[in-house]
């Protein structure tokens, strides 16, 4: 608890004075977590705990004697202890004395034959869990690893973006290329359509009036044409034609 | 006895010299936090040696449970008494 205080309190002057600089600063010049922070990664716990002698007296204790007494101080000390409050009755001596004689026997015998084989199976059981917490870790890590990798690959994508935009661009050019040209062919049509219209337009005129002229000459020969006249030509046209008879037959026969 | 050159307030209980033990003890908190705080020192202390480790032993609950025993039996001493042994020591 108390080293969450302590790291709050050393956290909180770093934000303030990043928020001194005013918010322009701050977004060009944004640090992420480069200090060394003070309370992570935590200590690890230590392997064993203190040393403790019969499972009953810390070791401080002996070497808290030691200077004085040597090696055999606090054992001499528990043996008069005990003597003296065996003598002068402190600890009275009732039926409870040897149940809690044998009790306590049969626990340091079980303690001294199974103790190794229960803390190892308790160290099992810890690593176990341990295992689990890593590969969570190890897995959320390599979530993160994924997104950072995903996140650069679309940001290189973004310098390529040119290319996208230089073909639509292309594109845009050949779609106005194609349209000018198809309204300059239906100009050039239209123009054309017109010129034709006036050229047949003369065309007709000029047989019009040709066969009129001539319908209007044929008529004025005909009418010209008196009876007289187209007597002595039938006549004329007889006597030609029997000339040619005769020439005629005279020919085949030579 | 001579007197100290650091004052006797900031020294811990095994730097206090025998004829200061009276003032220092009475210069202690004894208010309700600071007894609280002791508790919760003098708890979280032994927590962390004997019991917070990787490979803790049976001592760290073997202390635990002869002091409870010792205690037990200071408190009943007083009936014990009469079921003594002998009459004179």
């Amino acid at each position: 608890m108390l080293s969450r205080v302590a790291l709050a309190a050393t956290a909180a002057p770093s934000l303030k004075n990043a928020a001194l600089l005013g918010p322009g600063v701050l977004q060009a010049t944004r640090i992420f977590h480069t200090g060394q922070p003070s309370l992570a990664p935590l200590p690890p716990l230590p392997e064993y705990g203190g040393k403790v002698r019969l499972g009953l007296i810390p070791e401080e204790f002996f070497q808290f004697l030691y200077p004085k007494t040597g090696i055999t101080g606090p054992y001499v000390l528990g043996t008069g202890l005990i003597l003296y409050a065996l003598s002068k009755e402190i600890y009275v001596i009732t039926p409870e004395t040897f149940s809690t004689i044998s009790i306590v026997g049969l626990l340091v015998y079980v303690i001294k034959k199974y103790g190794a084989s229960i803390g190892e199976f308790a160290d099992k059981l810890n690593e176990q869990k341990i295992a689990q917490l890593e590969e969570v870790k190890q897995a959320s890590i390599k979530q993160f690893q994924d997104a950072i990798d995903l996140e650069k690959a679309q940001q290189a994508l973004v310098q390529k973006r040119h290319y996208l935009f230089d073909v639509q661009r292309n594109n845009i050019a050949m779609a106005l290329e194609v349209t000018y040209r198809e309204r300059l062919h239906r100009v050039y049509k239209e123009v054309k359509n017109r010129l034709d219209y006036h050229i047949s337009v003369q065309d007709m005129m000029r047989r019009k009036e040709q066969e009129h002229m001539v319908n209007w000459v044929e008529k004025q020969v005909v009418r010209s044409i008196s009876a007289q006249q187209e007597k002595e030509t039938i006549a004329k046209c007889i006597a030609d034609l029997k000339l040619l008879a005769k020439k005629a037959q005279v020919q085949p026969v030579l | 006895m001579f007197p100290s050159a650091v004052p006797v307030k900031e020294k811990k209980l095994m730097d206090v010299k025998l004829g200061e033990l009276p003032s220092w003890i009475l210069m202690r908190d004894f208010t309700p936090n600071g007894i609280l705080g002791a508790f919760q020192r003098g708890y979280h202390r032994y927590y962390n040696k004997y019991i917070n480790v990787k490979k803790g032993s049976v001592s760290g609950v073997s202390m635990v449970l002869a002091a409870y025993v010792l205690f037990s039996y200071c408190l009943s001493y007083k009936e014990l008494k009469h079921e003594r042994l002998c009459k004179y020591h």
